[in-house]
């Protein structure tokens, strides 16, 4: 086993995550693509941590699964206060700063 | 050769979970797909040695992230007709895949042309012993403002879900 395995396979995920946001318009898989690609992040990190025989790369992929878990808590919540003000998750409906009267 | 069928095994539940989440029209089976991404993921963290991030990816990532994330769904209870309304074209597919495929391919040929292989590590590689020592040596300010950003994430969501506003 080479490293190059690993990280053609973060590579890939890192891939469909940034095609996940592009195509769909549900705010959830958006979210979820986003947490898709900071997985696939981590998964570099490791990789070069054993590569190189060094802790700091497992210490970054730490300090990111908390970062993961930061965005989480105010991602879900700004997605439960839009649900409750539009009723949709419909990224669509979310014009307020297209709209060229508001700028 | 052991370890090159559990990559395959793993490298194949992460692509299909992948896939599977980005392409189901239901929330809820995206973040059971997710699921199972984010355990396949800890399971490439078990493989690379790194058995203190094996048990920080099971606990935080599937244990809250996902769960948090499957009780949001459920509880705020999408109606069918409030889902987004058009389905995902075929021509927007073909868009994106030209959009993102320079920079995808920059990083393949990036990644082809390294020179590393794995080296032996002795046995105290990724244990919390020694990723402690490292952390709290090396690495004290940056888990410090990790603390900090945590309390910020706390403080916000909880305003975020206070006020009172109308789109």
């Amino acid at each position: 086993m080479t490293p190059h395995y690993f990280l053609y396979l973060a590579t890939i995920l890192f891939a469909i995550g940034l095609l996940g946001i592009t195509i769909r318009k549900n705010l959830f898989v958006i979210y979820l693509s986003i947490e898709l690609m900071l997985s696939s992040v981590n998964i570099i990190l490791a990789t070069f941590s054993k590569a190189s025989n060094s802790q700091d790369g497992s210490i970054m992929a730490l300090l990111m699964i908390a970062v993961i878990a930061s965005e989480a808590s105010i991602f879900l919540a700004i997605i439960v206060y839009l649900y409750k003000s539009t009723k949709t998750i419909d990224t669509e409906t979310f014009t307020n700063l297209r709209n060229e009267e508001s700028i | 050769m052991l370890e090159s069928i559990i990559f395959s095994i793993l490298a194949l539940f992460l692509i299909i979970g992948a896939i599977s989440m980005i392409s189901f029209k239901e929330s809820v089976y995206s973040a059971i797909s997710f699921l199972l991404v984010m355990i396949a993921t800890s399971g490439i963290f078990a493989l690379l040695h790194q058995s203190f991030l094996f048990l920080a990816q099971i606990l935080v990532s599937v244990g809250a992230v996902v769960t948090l994330s499957l009780m949001i769904i459920t509880s705020i209870n999408i109606k069918k007709e409030n889902l987004p309304k058009h389905r995902v074209s075929f021509k927007s597919v073909i868009f994106s895949i030209i959009l993102i495929s320079p920079i995808i391919s920059l990083i393949f040929y990036a990644i082809s042309s390294l020179d590393i292989v794995f080296k032996e590590v002795n046995n105290s590689f990724g244990t919390i012993e020694s990723i402690g020592k490292t952390l709290f040596s090396n690495w004290i300010l940056p888990f410090e403002i990790v603390s900090i950003l945590l309390l910020s994430a706390l403080i916000g969501s909880i305003i975020i879900s206070k006020r009172r506003l109308n789109i």
